[in-house]
């Protein structure tokens, strides 16, 4: 079975820093992926790459077979590959029912009813009850969640998850960790995401690929990536150890 | 060789106004859309301290300059930087003081033309061509001035500061830099460099109230095809617009050269919005 | 449960009372002057709804509105001057070459972040202005061109007739704002980077809608034309840009019904400061300053609503 997702030799330079060395990675379809490195080592870039919104030097990006490289951000969200931000961007002066609205508009929707389908949503992310209410009001707990409904609301294949527990307290994260199991499940979706902290995805995904200046240091089951030399030692001086609890 | 020799001129002045707009938008993000009427002061100031107070020329001149370069600083601390939030009301007020600037212009001296006088009223021949003095002493003048401003920027505590605003604001304010006092700072000098283009062009080119709107134009043209913030990018093209110009004047007639400024314009912006030394791209 | 409402039935009401209102005046108080007045009044609503739904919506402001407005009279102008032909064909050759403009300008400049778009606008009707000036042989030059005729000779008419072609814009506007095109306007206002995330070719829409507000634009310009009978190269000064701008602001951005407000409110202001002759534009200019820092979000729409929405709880 062919790959959903193929990176081949994707490199970006900025300027005399590079950023991203060569990456190759794969990711099969029903997948729930975790790219782990701690900050500057490339994640966010890397996503940024993959999704259109800048432009790589060279390699190979491959969705379904078919080559994104050099596809414009709106035309790959309509190849099935939709992102989140690491910093939420609600559309400000639009209520939260509007901001999936948006996300409806898309090519890939082929619903009669966009409203009833955009309520649904919400009340799948558990939002329903704040429809009316204008996006900036939420809180941040909220706005992922709100972040993910809009994703979901072009109807995607990959779900690309830009550090989604970031700033979030421990039961935010229980719940929204719940919540992306669940939708994994319910809509077969593979998902890709980001993280900083292994704590927060460890249950959730069944792979990680660690990264540390723009290169893969390590690949394997989360347990085997704990304890992965390598990995402690990206951490090591980049990060508060007390931060890392192997046996969390 | 007239064309070498006016070319210079043009270009020259179209530098003084291109670069002092450009450095505000490097420093504080600010595009100042009444960058035009410094331009317009210092000529209207140099022919009313002259003229109407009887103040010898180079006196009248430095006045000027210091005149416009304070009322800049006032309007970037009044106007602008409340609204700096927004891009787009710095536009709007910028343009709207702009406007007002012309309103009172013209309610003060109407729409005539004035005479500044110039500094050097006699002829030169340069390689065969007759030259105003004025004009030569303009392509000095701003040399000098640019020049000035360069090693200003390179060599000194100060000039580095503002560098390192432009590069990074947040994280000069961490280091202490005091961003406020050098965004007035660097609005007196742009205001300044605008106003001594005037006070220099002034005897030669139009004064008339609505004598700002063009600078605004050219000076945007060149910003954009030399790179928004690169003051050797705006030096460039400032000589390339100046060139350009003169070549088409003389080449074809002298109505055409304000298509050049548009065409060069929406041309760059197609096929490398970032400009020639662009350091951020449009995107 | 419907999430495209159209004009509900309140504003709909209250936009037909006020047009009809606004049609009967000149009757009631036969004045051949207030039905100039109003003429070029409703002219003024005309240029600022269209402004409004691409500025007010998108969030993107176009500084060279007045180059729709020009180009749009020039061409009833040259149309009918020119080439003989009858006025009525001005009204959709106006908006044509219009619209030819938004695309040749809005292609380059829309696509980009920041300022390009603002000032490129700008910078065009400037040049356009000087344009008109150095091809002063084609173009009729300070004077421009003269004896246009008129479209419907009788005065009272034809201001039924712009004041009818307000009330369709604005309603066609007003649909076109609250349906998904609206959504997806606002929504590029909010954050462009999300709409791009959401699958939505930005760019596209960006130019669409410039081109529709230049289309009505040129169309207002045209209606102009054949009311003052001549057009002249100040209709594409700066000025004519920022009235309309401030009628806008004072309207409240982004409502499309608030600009005919503004525009009505401003149109009357102006005239009734006409003694102050040559000061006119700088009160205009000092007006757009005030407002920017005190009333940013403008008079009449946010009266209207608050009006309109007084005992319910947000």
């Amino acid at each position: 079975m062919s790959a959903l997702l193929e990176i081949r030799q994707l490199d970006k330079h900025f300027g005399g820093l590079h950023v991203l060395k060569h990456f190759n990675m794969t990711l099969q379809a029903g997948e729930i992926v975790g790219i782990l490195g701690p900050n500057g080592a490339g994640k966010t870039t890397l996503f940024n790459l993959l999704t259109g919104f800048i432009p790589a030097d060279s390699g190979e990006v491959m969705l379904h077979g078919k080559s994104i490289r050099q596809m414009k951000a709106n035309a790959i969200v309509g190849m099935g590959m939709a992102r989140t931000f690491q910093l939420c961007r609600p559309f400000i002066g639009l209520t939260v029912l509007e901001n999936v609205l948006v996300g409806s508009l898309g090519p890939r929707v082929k619903h009669h009813d966009l409203g009833e389908r955009a309520m649904h949503l919400l009340s799948q992310v558990g939002l329903a009850d704040k429809a009316q209410q204008a996006s900036e009001s939420l809180s941040y707990g909220d706005l992922r969640r709100l972040e993910i409904a809009r994703a979901l609301a072009t109807e995607p294949e990959l779900l690309l998850l830009d550090e989604p527990f970031a700033g979030l307290g421990s039961i935010e994260i229980e719940a929204l960790s719940a919540l992306i199991r669940q939708l994994h499940q319910q809509q077969h979706l593979t998902i890709l995401l980001i993280e900083h902290k292994l704590r927060e995805f460890m249950q959730l995904v069944s792979r990680v690929v660690a990264i540390d200046f723009g290169e893969i240091i390590a690949e394997g089951s989360p347990s085997e990536i704990v304890n992965h030399p390598r990995v402690i030692e990206a951490y090591i001086g980049k990060q508060n150890p007390l931060d890392w609890d192997p046996h969390a | 060789m007239e064309i070498l020799i006016y070319g210079a001129v043009t270009s020259a002045i179209y530098a003084m106004l291109a670069v002092g707009f450009t450095l505000i938008f490097g420093v504080a993000r600010v595009l100042n859309l009444a960058h035009g009427s410094f331009y317009a002061l210092g000529a209207y100031s140099a022919y009313v301290l002259t003229t109407l107070a009887g103040l010898p020329l180079w006196l009248a001149a430095l006045l000027s300059i210091g005149l416009v370069a304070v009322f800049g600083i006032l309007v970037e601390k009044i106007l602008i930087r409340p609204q700096r939030e927004s891009q787009l009301g710095v536009l709007m007020i910028s343009l709207a003081t702009a406007l007002v600037v012309e309103q009172v212009l013209f309610l003060t001296f109407g729409s005539e033309y004035r005479n500044v006088p110039a500094f050097i009223d006699t002829k030169f021949n340069l390689w065969g061509v007759d030259v105003a003095g004025q004009r030569l002493l303009t392509l000095a003048v701003a040399v000098v001035a640019i020049g000035g401003l360069y090693a200003f920027i390179q060599f000194t505590r100060l000039g580095s500061a503002i560098l390192a605003i432009s590069q990074d604001p947040l994280a000069a304010k961490y280091m202490g830099i005091p961003s406020d006092r050098i965004f007035s700072l660097v609005m007196g000098i742009s205001a300044g460099l605008a106003a001594l283009a005037g006070v220099m062009a002034g005897p030669f080119l139009s004064v008339q109230p609505s004598m700002h709107l063009l600078p605004i134009v050219k000076a945007f043209a060149i910003v954009v095809v030399g790179g928004l913030g690169s003051i050797p990018g705006s030096i460039a093209a400032a000589f390339m617009l100046g060139y350009a110009e003169t070549l088409v004047a003389y080449g074809i007639s002298g109505s055409w050269t304000e298509i050049v400024s548009v065409l060069a314009t929406l041309l760059m912006l197609v096929f490398r919005p970032a400009g020639l030394f662009g350091k951020r791209a449009a995107f | 449960m419907k999430t495209f409402k159209g004009l509900d039935a309140v504003s709909s009401w209250a936009g037909l009372a006020a047009l009809v209102l606004l049609a009967v005046m000149p009757v009631v108080f036969t004045s051949n002057y207030l039905v100039g007045v109003l003429t070029v009044a409703a002219i003024y609503g005309i240029w600022s709804v269209s402004w409004d739904f691409m500025s007010g919506l998108t969030g993107r402001e176009n500084f060279g509105h007045s180059l729709f407005i020009g180009v749009g009279a020039y061409a009833a102008g040259f149309l009918n001057v020119q080439f003989g032909l009858g006025p009525w064909w001005s009204l959709p050759v106006s908006m044509l070459v219009a619209m030819v403009f938004a695309l040749v300008l809005g292609f380059p400049t829309l696509r980009l972040k920041g300022p390009y778009f603002a000032l490129a606008m700008l910078s065009s009707a400037v040049i356009m202005q000087r344009l008109m000036l150095i091809f002063w042989e084609y173009t009729g030059g300070e004077e421009g061109i003269q004896d246009i005729t008129p479209l419907i000779a009788n005065h009272l008419h034809y201001y039924w007739f712009v004041l009818a072609v307000l009330g369709i814009v604005t309603l066609l506007l007003s649909w076109l704002a609250k349906s998904r095109w609206g959504l997806i306007l606002r929504a590029i206002r909010g954050d462009e980077a999300t709409c791009l995330a959401a699958g939505l070719p930005i760019t596209h829409y960006k130019i669409l809608s410039l081109v529709i507000s230049a289309a009505f634009a040129g169309l207002g310009g045209a209606l102009y034309a054949h009311y003052q009978l001549q057009v002249s190269p100040q209709l594409f000064a700066v000025v004519t840009s920022i009235t309309v701008i401030t009628m806008v602001y004072v309207g409240g951005m982004g409502s499309i019904y608030g600009p005919v407000g503004g525009a009505l409110l401003l149109t009357v202001m102006t005239e009734g400061l006409r003694d102050f002759g040559e000061w006119r534009l700088m009160v205009y200019s000092m007006l757009l300053i005030f407002i920017l820092f005190f009333l940013p979000n403008g008079i009449i729409a946010p009266v209207w609503h608050k009006w309109r929405h007084k005992g319910q709880q947000p």
